[in-house]
């Protein structure tokens, strides 16, 4: 049943209705019924709770004000594949750089099989759309789908679920090791036309790994050029097996007409390993909430991150890493560089339950603020209830040390390029961790661009 | 109307050292609170109409205030209605040497160890002792007033300093605060007043004495310390209260304001009734302290140790409005049993070239729960701003927990700070070595606890330290093992 919540109460948005799937009972899988109960508590989640605001604590930094002002629409039908010339040249560039790996596009959140290549799949491997996964064998994602996602605490993960059609599956059996990366391509245009209200979109992924299986996902969203405004809204479920190892690297380009929104949801049984490597580069407004629970021992996480945030932009990373059983490990280290108006939030939670004994649990965040009226907002938190841990976190904020950019210019540098120089140094060793080659020069590249172009 | 009879009982205590009641006869106001009352309080005190209009504009706005839930701390609702506002021991005199002093208070405070003529003598401290609400001695008065300090209960000051009271009350903790704020400046019964003139060192460390006394009386204290320009002043507050099976309100509001060149210096030793080992009784401290650094060049120090209460709730601030101006939060807090203790700092950056420092140890045992909640802000304007903060927590025993929530807020990029948290317990290694070299467990235990304290201990003055040191051994007796 559809309700409106009612906006006296302060402290939630109502949920505008455009944002949800505007025909429910035809989203993929709602056969089963199942599924279809699942996606009808989440959608009386998100109604009957709202949208939160400043007041609640996880959003106290980051207003949905601009995301509100904006009508969207939930954009369900095939037709957002059927692009003009012109756009089609656009969504041929901004698929560079072409690496060699199995591609799954999807164009305004839809499966597009004429941009993708899935050929020679390994057997035990399965990539697909969700939207033919659900409606063919549903069964496979029972593990999955919806059954690893936080609706509760999450409410644009619960939106999602409530009107999400299409995605990424993949799911690999046991012991297989897929040598070669998977690439997933979120490719955006938004409305092309003034006249038509902005696209919102809920792509949905499922990702199991079989015991002992091995892959290495890249992500990466990006938009056309003069791409108009829309919202991504993805969810990814994660399911590792025991011993799987996922290494996971996800990159936000999306255009500075662009809201972005993602909730990972991760879950990591017994002597998992899951690695991630975040860059958040583009997008006027931004929140990720990247989810670990883990529910074997041994298992090890670890989340790393590097955010460029310029004028009229807001990026928000949340962690959220619980620790519910003994011996497990996790790593999380984000930086952040600040310029313009531009501003970055970041809030980790790692959380050690009663009887997480030996958890190993360390967070680091840095920011760097090259200009004056850059903000940045940060809480590491660490809540504990064991006492045999070795938890810590670390927090720095700073800006260029003035020695090192005159020492730069001295040896002929221009002030930019010592600044960018010192910029992409401070940023190394998370960037490292990212590969391959191609993806790593074009997030330098980017960076360099955006540095120098800037106002400062 | 001596509540107190009833409870004589529990007198004799050994759990608690020192939980006894002392028989007064207290003047007492019915249970409630109504517009009324505040202004019966009001003319109890003899206070100006304008005061009394003050604190009505508080309870006001105090019943449109929703009670906070934020901090991760648990306990019944509480009855606002049920709590008695007012409590004044039957004799006030105004006195002038101790022999005036009602000798079974006297006796209080010998059972406490700090009995008020040694400290006169040897420690060369004036104490302005309150029992319960109302300022019964006050030493030393003279000594300070040779050199302009005034330091006596609000009340009087509210009496006889109305334009400097008026000037300052409720301006760096306004009425509207917050829930507990708000509920103090309406039915705040007394507290100390401290206004040190302008390039004046205060000749000795100011102490007051809190204790909790009538049975459901809430206290609500209401401190207000001035430093102006180039002034020092070093100010200590000590808490210990009886035993009670009923839980204790106690929301006070401390206001410290330092002008260009002053310093002030804030030390409390908070040892209040935790309960019993089920988390049954004991006191609510729900505390506001503020200090703003006006002037340029202040400093404002607040250390703590906080061993005491059934509920801390504090957290002393700092906000740096001067440039260069410095601000500090030393903070040891142990919770045992079913202590709750949710505490931390604010240091908000105005000033240009502002400093700031914190070191927060939390100690958390048994059943003990403990959160550091701090925040730092550096304001657009605050060039330069500088921040160091280190929390550290140790935990003891398997069902204890310690939480760090820090709040970082930069918008000055000139701005550097750090924050370090490390979350850990007492290693085996570290035993086995004490041990080893002759150590029995407890006494290995306390001397890596104090180890672990130090940094705090530092700061405290000299008295205090070795009543912090020994009050941190006697809370985690029997924790360990």
């Amino acid at each position: 049943m559809m309700t409106s919540v009612s906006n006296s109460n302060a402290s939630i948005h109502a949920m505008p209705n455009t944002w949800l799937s505007a025909a429910p009972n035809q989203l993929a899988g709602n056969h089963m019924t199942d599924i279809k109960q699942a996606r009808s508590v989440a959608l009386k989640q998100v109604l009957e709770r709202g949208l939160p605001t400043v007041k609640n604590e996880g959003w106290r930094y980051t207003s949905l004000r601009s995301l509100l002002a904006q009508n969207f629409i939930c954009t369900p039908s095939d037709d957002v594949l059927t692009v003009n010339e012109e756009a089609h040249t656009a969504i041929e560039t901004a698929l560079q750089p072409a690496l060699e790996t199995y591609r799954v596009v999807l164009i305004n959140g839809r499966y597009a099989p004429q941009w993708s290549y899935l050929e020679n799949l390994p057997s035990g491997v399965q990539i697909d759309s969700l939207n033919a996964v659900l409606n063919q064998s549903p069964a496979r994602l029972a593990a999955v789908f919806t059954q690893i996602a936080d609706t509760a605490h999450y409410p644009f993960t619960a939106l999602n679920i409530a009107s999400c059609d299409d995605g990424l599956v993949i799911l690999i059996d046991d012991g297989v090791t897929l040598e070669r990366p998977i690439e997933l391509l979120h490719v955006s245009t938004g409305s092309l036309n003034q006249s038509v209200t902005p696209p919102m979109m809920h792509p949905h992924h499922c990702i199991q790994l079989g015991t002992g299986a091995q892959a290495q996902l890249i992500e990466r969203f990006v938009s056309i050029e003069n791409a108009g405004v829309y919202c991504t809204n993805a969810v990814l479920e994660i399911a590792l097996s025991p011993r799987a190892v996922l290494r996971h690297a996800r990159l936000q380009l999306e255009s500075l007409n662009a809201f972005h929104i993602t909730g990972l949801h991760l879950q990591q049984a017994i002597g998992s390993d899951y690695s991630g490597i975040n860059i958040g580069i583009g997008g006027a407004w931004s929140r990720t909430d990247l989810i670990t629970r883990f529910i074997g021992e041994q298992a090890h996480c670890e989340q790393r991150g590097l955010y460029l945030v310029g004028d009229q932009q807001i990026m928000d990373y949340h962690l959220d890493i619980a620790h519910q059983v003994p011996n497990c490990s996790s790593q999380e280290q984000f930086k952040g560089i600040l310029y313009g108006q531009g501003k970055a939030v970041f809030d980790g939670r790692i959380l050690v339950a009663a009887n997480a004994q030996q958890t190993d649990a360390n967070m680091t965040n840095n920011n760097l603020l090259l200009s004056r009226n850059a903000e940045i907002d940060t809480k590491p938190q660490l809540e504990i209830y064991a006492d045999d841990v070795k938890c810590s976190h670390g927090t720095t904020v700073g800006q260029l040390d003035p020695d090192m950019l005159f020492y730069l210019q001295s040896r002929g540098l221009t002030r930019s390029q010592a600044r960018q120089m010192l910029s992409l140094g401070f940023a190394a060793d998370v960037l490292t961790t990212l590969a391959p080659e191609q993806l790593h020069e074009q997030v330098i590249n980017q960076i360099e661009r955006r540095l120098e172009t800037a106002t400062f | 109307m001596s509540a107190t009879t009833d409870n004589y009982e529990h007198l004799v205590n050994a759990e608690y050292e020192h939980g006894f009641v002392t028989e007064i006869e207290s003047d007492t106001l019915p249970p409630g609170l109504n517009e009324q009352v505040i202004r019966t309080i009001s003319t109890r005190k003899q206070e100006p109409a304008l005061m009394t209009e003050w604190r009505l504009a508080a309870y006001r706005h105090w019943c449109e205030m929703p009670a906070p839930n934020w901090a991760a701390i648990q306990h019944p609702p509480i009855d606002f209605q049920a709590i008695s506002y007012f409590s004044a021991p039957k004799q006030t005199p105004k006195l002038n040497s101790l022999d005036e002093v009602d000798p079974r208070l006297l006796d209080t405070y010998n059972k406490l160890g700090i009995p008020l003529e040694e400290q006169k003598v040897l420690a060369n401290v004036a104490v302005d002792a309150v029992f319960d609400s109302v300022s019964v001695a006050t030493t030393f008065r003279s000594k300070l007033a040779e050199v302009g300090v005034i330091f006596c209960s609000i009340s009087e000051a509210i009496r006889d300093h109305t334009e400097l009271v008026m000037r300052y009350l409720g301006t760096i903790v306004p009425p509207s605060d917050n829930f507990y704020a708000a509920l103090n400046a309406a039915v705040f019964t007394d507290g100390t007043f401290v206004y040190i003139p302008k390039h004046t060192r205060c000749p000795m460390e100011l102490s007051t004495y809190f204790r909790i006394n009538a049975a459901k009386t809430g206290q609500f204290e209401r401190t207000l310390i001035i430093a102006d320009e180039g002034s020092y002043v070093s100010y200590l507050e000590g808490c210990t209260a009886p035993q009670r099976d009923e839980n204790q309100l106690h929301a006070a509001v401390v206001e410290l304001i330092a002008m260009d060149d002053a310093t002030i210096k804030y030390s409390t030793v908070q040892n209040w009734y935790p309960g019993d080992e089920n988390g049954r009784g004991g006191i609510y401290n729900f505390v506001t302290k503020r200090g703003e650094c006006r002037g340029a060049r202040s400093k404002i120090s607040w250390t703590q140790v906080e061993t005491g209460s059934a509920i801390t709730w504090k957290y002393p601030s700092c906000i740096l409005r001067g440039d260069d101006a410095i601000g500090e939060f030393y903070s040891v807090a142990v919770t045992r049993g079913c202590q709750q203790a949710d505490t931390g700092t604010k240091m908000i950056h105005l000033g240009r070239n502002t400093r700031s420092t914190i070191v927060s140890k939390g100690i958390s045992a048994q059943r003990g729960q403990q959160s550091y909640r701090g925040l730092v802000r550096i304001a657009a304007k605050a060039e330069q701003a500088r921040n160091h903060t280190q929390c550290d927590s140790l935990l003891i025993g398997d069902r204890c927990a310690a939480h760090t929530f820090p709040y970082i807020e930069v918008k000055n990029p000139t701005a550097r700070m750090e924050h370090e948290a490390t979350t850990s317990k007492i290693s085996a290694d570290q035993l086995f070595y004490c041990q080893s070299r002759g150590l029995s467990e407890e006494d290995a235990v306390s001397m890596i606890v104090n180890g672990f304290c130090k940094q705090v201990f530092n700061e405290l003055p000299m008295e205090f330290a070795v009543e912090a040191q020994k009050l941190l051994s006697i809370s985690l007796e029997g924790a360990v093992g």
